[in-house]
């Protein structure tokens, strides 16, 4: 009875037992049947996120690989607006603490009730700001920055980008896609503590970054001398261009008005603009230089052939052409170095519009020179069988012709590198991981082509000396170093009339030095300047005081003897309290418009006011004393005094020295004095 | 319930001990069922065995999973810094600001044209033969 009864017993637990066991089996078969990929996908939505990553931009290196464009990472304030229970309070916080309208972020949190941007890109200290608030449902978000550490300095060449990193001029616009990587995203598993578990990239970084051709040095001494000249001749605008004329890298583009790309969005459009590419100009009397090179090459005329210049006037098709002085019978060399219209219009008119035309082609104006930066103009030639008969004249000095200030260096270089025409070009390589991008990736290279031959391109040199030698760009003269240029005073069309501006000008001068073997071309052009305007009393100035320190600075043999100076020492007070500190860059001047223009013109201006002195003395000479006759003591001591190391042999007198009395050595130059006995060497006979 | 308890009080139930003595009795020891047992007692630790390596592993895997995103967030932290720095000294190197704190902090002038000497810089003879080829290039 018992056993049958605990065998019953048994009997029911273990079917309920069973049918639990059915039971959960039937639901575990259900979920992973069944439910499997809904569970799954709600799993997965609890674990995984997806976060997005802002594109990264590479950094834009000088030719030295000193950065000028880098990016950082820098926070995001987003907030997710159903979250926050009271919207008007929290717009109220967010404005205090990122100095922005409430109204504004009001608007912004009722765009939208699942994500709101409350501000992107945000300085340390308003990040530190708004997360101390701790509001619910703001949140931050890593996102990539841009930066300008050297502020203005190249600002029209690297460009600059928008919120999204996208570039929007210069080299930032040109290379976007090499620079860029596409925006990415970060799959991050979590557990339910929201730690993060695991983390995957799925972006493959292929972003390059930019190796100009630039020199930061050579740059900064473009944008100084440019600065300074500007504040000078009170000039509306100008350029400076410097350029290596054996492979047409540009070491310098400078431009004023300048900007800084750190405040993009607050700077005029026209304050943006990269004149060196983009400004038109009439080139006046520079363009000289490819009327006599057609003529040269065409051997029309000769440097000695002599072409009179009728008194400075000549009528073409009924038009009077007036020289800037009347000259008579001038060489061909001197049409160019005193830069007379006349003669140049004579020489044009025996090579005839077509060649001349081909020659101008030649040269690449008409055309883009397929500079690697964006916006570039192709000039303003017309066809030869547009133009009038006062073309030849008008064209041959510059005139009915608009060029680019890059177009015009380039057909100077090639003057200088006898006769090769190279594009100019703004970038060296692309790198990646520290190495050059292979060849199939790199930017294309161009061969460069011939627009002359190199005797021609030989006499011209010879002949563009004369101009800084004797002619009308003698203040382009240098100190050390042998130079060639031509200078241009070009009047501007005045937009009200119609015609040629007697009052407006645009002042050049380009040029090359050294004379054999060139190290840098270089263009100046100032728009507008007032009072001297004249190309060789206001651009050739420039040019000297470029092309000196850039010669120095790139350690250029000297060809020519240094002109003796007077340097006179001073001890200079050094800080005066009552000047501001240099203003450091910093990351968050980038929400302001700031512009280190003030601290560019000062040392502009110390430059100026103080050529002359200088804190060393080494240039200066000593004269050697007489010392014959002196004693051993009186000669060491007079050599201490005056500053130099006495070598002394023998005893006695001093009977030889070496330099002689009344030449010149520098401070510490060695002075060997020879000592004896004066009694035996008169008796001997042998006098000094 | 209650006449059951009735009913349990009324029967009489008697205990009897008796003494069984076992000891006497020698247990016959089978070697094959003793290998089963070990082997199978091997087998069960085996598995147990593998099974907590298993679960051991997975967690470590979990472990260390956590740790190497707390390190790549510290990586990551550690790059912005240096990026950070990068930009700094960029911008502490900028040419303008060492030419304004050169003049108006330490009191220093540019060199004029010649004062630099570069002890590099090519000897007369040199100089000499650079002059005669520039007159030669003269036409």
């Amino acid at each position: 009875m018992d056993l049958r009864r605990t065998r019953l017993r048994l009997l029911i637990v273990a079917s309920l037992a069973a049918l639990w066991m059915v039971a959960a089996a039937g639901r575990l078969a259900y979920l992973q049947l069944f439910c499997y990929s809904d569970y799954l996908a709600r799993a997965l939505r609890q674990q995984r996120h997806i976060v997005q990553i802002s594109p990264k931009r590479a950094p834009i290196y000088d030719r030295n690989l000193l950065p000028l464009a880098m990016s950082i990472e820098v926070d995001s304030c987003f907030a997710v607006p159903s979250e926050i229970a009271d919207q008007e309070m929290a717009a109220r916080l967010l404005a205090g603490a990122l100095g922005i309208p409430q109204s504004v972020i009001e608007e912004r949190l009722a765009s939208s009730s699942s994500f709101a941007w409350v501000e992107r890109k945000l300085s340390p200290e308003k990040t530190r700001r708004v997360a101390a608030l701790n509001l619910k449902g703001i949140y931050f978000q890593k996102e990539n920055q841009r930066f300008y550490p050297k502020r203005e300095l190249a600002a029209h060449v690297l460009g600059y980008v928008d919120i999204d990193e996208k570039g929007l001029a210069g080299v930032e616009y040109e290379l976007n896609d090499q620079i860029r990587t596409k925006p990415g995203r970060v799959l991050v598993l979590g557990d339910a503590r929201h730690r993060l578990l695991e983390s995957r990239e799925n972006t493959q970084d292929t972003s390059a970054s930019v190796v100009l051709t630039l020199d930061e040095k050579i740059q900064y001494i473009a944008e100084k001398e440019l600065s300074t000249a500007i504040a000078e001749t009170h000039a509306i605008a100008g350029t400076i261009l410097i350029e290596n004329p054996s492979n047409g890298e540009l070491l310098a583009v400078a431009n004023w008005p300048r900007f800084n790309p750190n405040a993009a969005k607050d700077t005029p459009p026209e304050m943006m603009m990269d004149r060196a590419v983009s400004a038109l100009y009439e080139p006046g009397s520079t363009f000289k230089i490819i009327t006599l090179a057609a003529a040269l090459e065409e051997a029309i005329t000769r440097p000695d052939e002599v072409v009179d210049c009728q008194n400075g006037a000549i009528y073409i098709a009924g038009h009077r052409i007036r020289d800037h002085k009347p000259f008579g019978l001038l060489p061909v060399s001197q049409v160019l170095a005193q830069s007379s219209d006349v003669g140049a219009i004579k020489i044009a008119l025996r090579l005839g519009a077509p060649k001349f035309y081909d020659y101008i082609r030649a040269f690449g104006f008409g055309a883009p020179t397929g500079i690697d930066l964006p916006g570039e103009s192709k000039g303003i030639l017309r066809r030869v069988e547009n133009w009038t008969p006062i073309s030849v004249g008008s064209i041959s000095m510059g005139q009915e012709v608009g060029v680019t200030p890059v177009q015009l260096i380039t057909a100077v270089s090639a003057i200088a590198n006898g006769g090769l025409i190279y594009r100019p070009h703004v970038v060296k390589e692309l790198r990646r991981e520290g190495q050059p991008l292979p060849a199939e990736e790199a930017p294309e290279k161009t061969e460069p082509r011939r627009a002359i031959s190199a005797k021609t391109a030989a006499t011209l040199r010879w002949m563009l000396e004369g101009v800084v030698r004797e002619g009308t760009g003698k203040l382009a003269r240098l100190d050390g170093w042998t130079a060639a240029g031509k200078t241009g005073s070009a009047q501007k069309i005045d937009p009200a009339t119609g015609r040629y501006s007697p009052t407006q000008l645009i002042a050049s001068f380009t040029g090359f030095a050294p004379l054999n073997n060139p190290a840098v071309t270089i263009l100046i052009s100032l728009d507008s300047p007032v009072g001297l305007h004249e190309g060789g009393e206001v651009a050739a100035p420039v040019f000297k005081r470029v092309a000196e320190q850039v010669l120095s600075y790139l350690d250029v043999p000297r060809d020519i003897p240094v002109r003796e100076r007077i340097l006179t020492a001073s001890r200079k007070t050094p800080s005066s309290n009552a000047l501001p500190d240099v203003t450091d860059f910093s990351p968050g001047e980038t929400s302001g418009a700031t512009d280190s223009s003030a601290e560019f013109a000062e040392a502009a201006s110390l430059r100026a006011t103080a050529p002359q002195t200088v804190a060393l003395a080494e240039g200066a000479r000593i004269t050697v004393p007489k010392l014959k006759g002196k004693t051993v003591r009186e000669v060491t001591e007079e050599c201490f005094r005056l500053g130099l190391s006495p070598v002394l042999i023998g005893t006695g007198v001093a009977l030889e020295q070496s330099p002689n009395a009344g030449q010149p050595t520098r401070p510490g130059g060695r002075v060997t004095v020879r000592f004896g006995n004066a009694a035996r060497r008169n008796g001997s006979g042998k006098g000094d | 319930m209650a006449r059951t308890r009735k009913k349990a009080s009324k029967t009489t139930e008697f205990y009897t001990v008796k003494r069984i003595d076992n000891s006497r009795l020698v247990r016959t020891v089978a070697p094959s069922r003793l290998r089963e047992c070990l082997r199978l007692v091997a087998l069960g630790g085996l598995v147990t065995a593998g099974a907590l390596l298993y679960t051991w592993q997975h967690f470590q895997c979990i472990q260390l999973s956590y740790q190497v995103e707390a390190l790549k967030a510290q990586q990551a932290e550690a790059r912005g810094l240096n990026q950070q720095l990068r930009l700094e000294v960029a911008g502490l190197r900028d040419p303008m600001r060492i030419d304004v704190i050169a003049r108006r902090q330490l009191g220093l002038t540019a060199p004029v044209s010649g004062q630099v000497e570069n002890l590099n810089s090519p000897s007369d003879a040199e100089l000499a033969q650079v002059r005669l080829a520039q007159a030669a290039n003269r036409p």
